[in-house]
């Protein structure tokens, strides 16, 4: 999608339009605020954390146009005309935890869960994009989180439980169990 | 032994069983609340102007422009806050050690980069941090003390005038014939250790959230905080501004407080009537003799607290990890509370993780020189150790970082029986973020002996294995208690840690992969360590190292059934990543014999839990804290099982609970429910609200338990290319005795660990020889990722013993054992003693002799 | 940890994007992917004025495939790593892509910024060296090419002047006998390397024609050992011959220490890596992308 020239001075806000978890907002912002403080603050979904605030723990990690980023490392004005997955947008209306979340429960993948929603939200692009993956290409793909409390183990077999429930779901349905159930 | 078992695991039986995680039901969907998702309406954000300097003095501050900017609601310098709190006094005094007192903000000097000078209050962060840069300061630069060596120069510039140099303390105790031991003893080997600053590092920064009441000026305190309770203490009496004449003639007046006083101070006195009296006053007299003015203030906050009826409420949420790291209180804490009070408005401080690795807490740099005697045939003898410890500039409050030379004391001889044992040592201010206590705050005793054992084993051309299994301390002949005094139950012994490990190392095999490492260029190795742990250590282990610290140790407790029939039981800890919401409803659920949801934990809130010191840390969640929500659950429970007996017409012995279910044993069917026990107790009592049963209660554990043992074994693969390591395998034997949730106990290991290879191969927390912080950020300071980090076997023993609730801490033991595992194999496979705890690639090679230094 | 104030311009063309610079130049800075430009200003380390948001100029973000590969200035690094094209006509660039940092910064972060950013310990500006890529470089004043030798003048510093932009890089095709590789040593994994090496040797009919090391990690900049290079040419790529240039090439070198790794850590690694890229670039000659 092209997006119309903008300029707004230091002081100045800027109109924009997003989709956050399948409800689209409009919002004001000044141009400087990050996305993960828009997302937090405006929006009031406090499920995205902040870690570091500089791109390194992944604790802020959100599904942009269905891509992992650093919504420490986006400014709110980037997230015009874009869908944006956080924490708060996996589990269905009624509660019931998407599959990845009930995996990581039954794993006792975290433990001050700090950093889950940056994992989370990792794992749902990994396994969407390879469902099948090796120990090693979890651990890999998960390298840009980071988890002080667990020493990764349990959090990967989260996401080895979460191939097994998936596996199971998707059998007999769609393929948007899937993928993630996330476009 | 089996009987044990059966009392302790009553009931459903969920104790032993790997219940999922009930705190997770928030947590993974994003529904937690930790301090930064507080935002109450209207609240003003918080930034601290920092140092830059690591040690100056401040000749003037202006704050004009800042104050001007548009958004911007108040400037403080640190002169105003200090005008209106009280300093951080000394809590724990030992003889020998003078603690400096301080404020929470610097108006004369600063003594470290990131010592705070002035805080700006602001619509937003933004602004806020937009302020700081308008903020002018003139500083005169003083020569900065940047290592321990510098601490030690008889003549450089002073941090705390009133010190004697930069040496703050100076401790020495000894323990058996040192002399006589070392004279005669075949061999005595010595050497030196170091061990570089580390941080704790939580994934959640610190943070407070001040609401200020508008109508009564109440402040309800929303903080990250280990041990609330403390922190509304510490804040109630740091916040008195009042003098003390004028609060004791309010205290008088008040006969109310006068005499709920007078009742609370019999009852303290009468309960701790061993405790007072063991107390000696040496460490009093050490801090008095350099600095009067404790007294004074002592009395000013103590009538501060007496005339107050308003403390503040503290309330911790959900907290991102902590190691540690938020038990102390904090200056922040202190500036921010008196900001919002005086501005009359609600305030947030969330630390950013710059300011984090400034001073959200750093610890462990510390060097050793020690001494063992040994015979010719692997008897070990005696161990000297002369210490330095290096603080940084602030003492931590309210438990400074004397506490680690304390516990250096008790367990530095380790598993193993020897005669003698001495420990010299010096704690030193640099100018450098403040020591809090890290996972183990002790761990380096571990680290420094296991080492050493292995340089002994060599110098004796004995294997470190054999070295171990000569010395360590085994069931039938183990003493009462350890030669530096705490007491331990032979059932503890870390020998059987340390032979099952021997068991599951295959040693043939060993060799053939040392082999096929070399054959591609690399070294393999293979380092065993062992250690005993107070966890929490029998009821006098505190006592040994500080006589009389007992009492404000026990661990207090609430259960409750309400009016309709709800189970509600109330801790006085502050969990931060332990799931002590899942293990207590375990061991309540077991007691009262109904369901997990049947049961409410309540944590956290200084208005609805009991007082407790410590809050969450040294290991006592497991076992005094679940501990006294089993003794209060079983007592309540007794209690409903007479009234139920009346109920159905039958015996209280014949009265059995089953999901739920209050029945005669044998008659379900015409089971009652805890709710109809409650109605029936509510309508008796004429209430149809508030609880209905009530028992609330205080452990200390029993006996001479409380031990948890380890042995860990590392396998290290070396690129000596590269100097890169990888951990082919690595395996923890332990025994914390009964398990309550096995999921919870491995993560606890796991997670220990990695702190420990983090501390070996990844972290060092660096400050240059001029005390300016190099690791400022996250790309500097390396926290170890998924890739790092190897899979970790664990062995579990659960050794019962006779004792009530005999679970024991798990929390830190990984973080013990781990550095010495790992330091020993990279020895092992390099064939060179490592004397240092961080190894970085380039010190590898180095230690290998392929790079020069 | 909040960026400053700045005035903020997301315009939609090239054009408007060099009229900008041309009126704040000094005052100014791109904003592409924000993966490095963001976290620092966030510290408050860089404050510029005006924020130029090139993110919105749909003519940046093609890859095109003319005698090698152009890749444009708002193409992300995970864009060219999940481009066929790249991995066929610029084997290099591919090779490095999966180093930089991790999937959520290769998300955001775009290619061509890495290179204007010029970090000394990045990977693509040492590719650049070692495929002699050519900058296109856009301002009012016209356009203007440089090559990738004369582009990187220092610490975080190019030849590009305040008021223009990089527009374009473009990869040279590389030919069929050629084998690439990218190999580093880093503290952990996805952090910047310690020291690392693009490589690249075209070894048609058994003797080496033409080789480029380009190092990174090392210097100020990027930098490639033209000697180490020279003693390759003519001889069989076997483990003697890149034994001999891996000692040239840590005789040549001259890095400094950090809190990371010494100099003499460095040289080290740097002559490893000498033999373990050869190695594995040979290994890669004629294998198809
Ligand atoms: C945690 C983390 C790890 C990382 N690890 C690595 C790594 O291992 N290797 C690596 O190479 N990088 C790494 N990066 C950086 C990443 O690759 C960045 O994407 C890259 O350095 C800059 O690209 P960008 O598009 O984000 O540029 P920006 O951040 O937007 O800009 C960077 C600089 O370049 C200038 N600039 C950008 N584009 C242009 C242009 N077209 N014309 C003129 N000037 C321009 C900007 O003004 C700014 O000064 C890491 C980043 C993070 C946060
Ligand atoms: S908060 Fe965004 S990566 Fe740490
Ligand atoms: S569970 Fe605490 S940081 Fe990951």
């Amino acid at each position: 999608m092209s997006l119309p020239s903008v300029n707004a001075p230091i002081g100045q806000t800027l109109p924009i339009s997003v989709t956050i978890n399948e409800t689209a907002h409009s919002l004001d912002i000044e141009p400087r605020r990050s996305l993960a403080d828009v997302i937090r603050e405006d929006v009031g979904l406090t499920g995205t954390h902040l870690g570091c605030e500089h791109g390194v723990c992944g604790a802020c990690t959100i599904l942009v146009d269905g891509e992992p980023s650093r919504a420490c490392l986006m400014l709110g004005v980037h997230a015009d005309g874009a869908e944006i997955t956080t924490i708060e947008g996996l589990a269905e209306p009624d509660g019931t935890k998407h599959p990845i979340q009930e995996a990581m429960k039954q794993a006792m993948s975290f433990q001050c869960a700090f950093c889950s929603p940056g994992f989370l939200m990792s794992t749902v692009a990994l396994l969407r994009d390879n469902p099948n993956p090796t120990e090693a290409e979890i651990r890999e793909e998960l390298s840009g989180n980071l988890c002080r409390c667990t020493g990764y183990t349990s959090i990967v077999e989260g996401v080895e439980t979460a191939v097994t429930l998936l596996g199971s779901s998707a059998l007999g349905s769609t393929g948007d169990q899937a993928t993630g159930g996330v476009a | 032994m089996t009987d044990t078992k059966d009392t302790q695991t009553s009931g459903l039986g969920f104790m032993g069983q790997r219940v999922q995680r009930v705190e997770d039901d928030r947590l993974l969907v994003g529904k937690g609340e930790f301090v930064a998702d507080v935002l109450p309406e209207g609240v003003l954000h918080a930034a601290f102007l920092r140092s830059p300097f690591p040690h100056a003095t401040i000749n003037s501050i202006n704050v004009t422009a800042a104050a001007r900017l548009p958004g911007v609601h108040k400037v403080f310098t640190g002169a105003e806050l200090n005008a209106i709190t009280n300093p951080f006094l000394p809590m724990f005094m030992a003889d020998g050690v003078y603690t400096p007192l301080y404020k929470c903000m610097s108006d004369e000097k600063v003594r470290h980069v990131g010592d705070l000078v002035a805080l700006v209050v602001a619509e937003s962060r933004y602004v806020a941090e937009d302020a700081l840069e308008l903020i002018e300061i003139d500083y005169t630069e003083l020569t900065p003390v940047g290592t321990i060596d510098q601490a030690l120069e008889p003549n450089r510039e002073q941090l705390w005038e009133k010190a004697d140099g930069n040496v703050l303390g100076n401790l020495s105790d000894s323990f058996g014939p040192v002399d006589q031991v070392f004279s005669r003893a075949d061999h005595v080997i010595t050497r030196t250790f170091e061990c570089p600053r580390q941080t704790n590092q939580p994934m959640e920064t610190r943070g407070t959230v001040v609401k200020v009441d508008k109508a009564t000026g109440h402040l309800e305190i929303h903080n990250t905080s280990q041990a609330p309770h403390a922190l509304k203490w510490a804040l109630a009496a740091m916040l008195t501004d009042e003098g003390g004449i004028k609060n004791f003639g309010k205290f008088v007046r008040n006969a109310d407080r006068r005499q709920a006083f007078t009742a609370a101070a019999k009852d303290f006195l009468s309960k701790n009537k061993e405790s007072l009296k063991a107390q000696d006053n040496a460490g009093q007299v050490s801090q008095l003799k350099k600095d009067k003015s404790l007294l004074k203030h002592q009395g000013k906050m103590a009538m501060g607290l007496l005339a107050s009826t308003d403390y503040p409420t503290v309330k911790a949420g959900d907290i991102g990890g902590a190691f540690g790291s938020k038990g102390p209180i904090t200056r922040e804490d202190v500036a921010v509370a008196a900001a919002a009070k005086k501005l009359g408005k609600s305030v947030q401080w969330i630390e950013d993780r710059v300011e984090n690795l400034m001073d959200g807490g750093q610890a462990r740099e510390e060097q050793f020189t020690i001494s063992m005697a040994v015979d010719s045939d692997g008897t070990l003898r005696g161990m000297k150790v002369d210490f330095v410890l290096d603080q940084g500039a602030y003492p931590g409050f309210p438990i400074s970082s004397l506490i680690i030379p304390l516990l250096w004391k008790l367990y530095m001889p380790g598993p193993y029986n020897i005669e003698a044992f001495e420990l010299n040592g010096q704690i030193v201010a640099t100018n450098k973020g403040r020591v809090v206590p890290y996972r183990g705050p002790w761990a380096n005793e571990t680290w420094l002996r296991e080492r050493m054992l292995d340089v002994v084993a060599r110098e004796l051309n004995i294997t470190p294995a054999d070295l171990r299994a000569k010395n360590v301390m085994r069931e039938g002949s183990m003493p009462d208690a350890f030669i530096t005094g705490p007491t331990i139950d032979e059932t503890m012994s870390v020998a059987k840690t340390f032979d099952r490990a021997l068991e599951m190392i295959d040693f043939d095999q060993l060799e053939e992969d040392k082999a096929a490492a070399e054959a591609k260029g690399h070294r393999l190795g293979l380092g065993i360590a062992s250690y005993h742990e107070a966890a929490p250590g029998p009821p006098n282990f505190f006592s040994s190292a500080q006589p009389g610290s007992d009492m404000l140790l026990s661990e207090d407790g609430r259960a409750e059934i309400q009016a309709d029939g709800r189970i509600v039981m109330y801790t006085s800890q502050s969990p931060h990543g332990q799931s002590h919401e899942t293990t207590y409803k375990q061991v309540a659920a077991d007691e009262f014999g109904v369901p997990l949801e049947d049961v409410e934990i309540v944590w956290g809130d200084t208005d609805r839990t009991q007082f407790s010191f410590l809050g969450t840390g040294g290991s006592r969640g497991g076992p005094l804290g679940a501990g006294v929500m089993r003794m209060t659950a079983r007592e309540l429970r007794r209690q409903v099982t007479d009234v139920a007996a009346d109920m159905l017409e039958a015996a209280s012995s014949d009265i059995e609970i089953i999901d739920g279910n209050i029945h005669v044993a044998g008659v379900p069917a015409k089971g009652i429910t805890y709710a109809d026990v409650a109605a029936k107790v509510a309508t008796d009592k004429r209430t149809t609200s508030g609880p209905v049963f009530t028992e609330q209660m205080q452990y200390d554990g029993v006996g001479n338990g409380g031990w948890s043992v380890a042995t860990h074994v590392a396998w290290v693969d070396i690129d000596l290319e590269t100097g890169l390591v990888e951990i082919p395998r690595y395996l923890v034997v332990e025994d914390c005795g009964p398990i309550i949730n096995p999921g919870v106990v491995d993560g606890q290991i796991r997670g220990g660990v990695a702190q420990g290879v983090g501390a070996v191969f990844y972290e060092r927390h660096h400050y240059d020889e001029q005390a300016n912080l190099l690791s400022t950020t996250y790309m500097d300071y390396l926290v170890p990722t998924a890739m790092e980090i190897p899979h970790i076997d664990i062995e579990h023993m659960e050794t019962l013993t006779d004792g009530e609730n005999d679970a024991r801490g798990t929390g830190e033991g990984g973080m013990i054992g781990a550095p010495a595992a790992l330091t020993n194999a990279v020895s092992d496979a390099l064939g060179v003693e490592v004397y240092e705890q961080y190894l970085p690639p380039y010190r590898i090679l180095e230690l290998a002799g392929v790079i020069d230094r | 940890m909040k960026n400053p104030p700045f005035n903020y311009h997301r315009p939609a063309t090239v054009a408007e994007a060099l009229d900008l610079l041309a009126k704040h130049g000094d005052d100014a800075k791109v904003l592409a992917g924000g993966q490095s430009l963001l976290p620092v200003m966030a510290l408050r380390l860089g404050q510029p004025e005006h924020l130029i948001d090139i993110s919105a100029i749909d003519e940046l973000k093609a890859i095109s495939v003319n005698d090698g590969v152009t890749i444009g200035a708002m193409v992300r690094h995970a864009e060219a790593e999940k481009s066929a094209e790249v991995k066929q006509h610029a084997p290099l660039v591919a090779a490095a892509l999966p180093h930089v940092g991790h999937r959520a910064i290769r998300n955001r972060g775009t290619v061509v910024g890495s290179i204007a950013h010029a970090d000394a310990a990045a990977e693509m500006p040492a590719v650049c060296l070692a495929t002699e890529a050519t900058m296109t470089i856009a301002s009012t004043d016209g356009a203007r090419t440089v090559a990738a030798a004369d582009f990187f003048e220092g610490f975080f510093s190019t030849a590009l002047a305040p008021h223009e932009l990089l527009s374009h890089v473009h990869f040279p095709a590389a030919n069929a006998t050629t084998g690439t590789a990218v190999v580093e040593v880093s503290r952990r994994h996805g952090d910047y390397a310690m020291c690392g090496l693009a490589c690249s040797i075209d070894a048609g009919g058994g003797t080496i024609s033409s080789a480029a090391l380009a190092f990174f990690g090392v210097a100020g900049t990027a930098v490639r050992v033209a000697d180490a290079e020279a003693s390759l040419i003519g001889k069989p790529p076997t483990a003697d011959a890149f034994a001999a240039a891996a000692d040239i090439v840590k005789a040549t070198l001259d890095p400094s220490d950090d809190i990371h790794a010494t100099a003499a850590y460095r040289k080290h690694i740097a002559a490893t890596l000498t033999r373990r890229g050869l190695a594995e670039a040979t290994s890669t000659i004629g294998v198809p992308a």
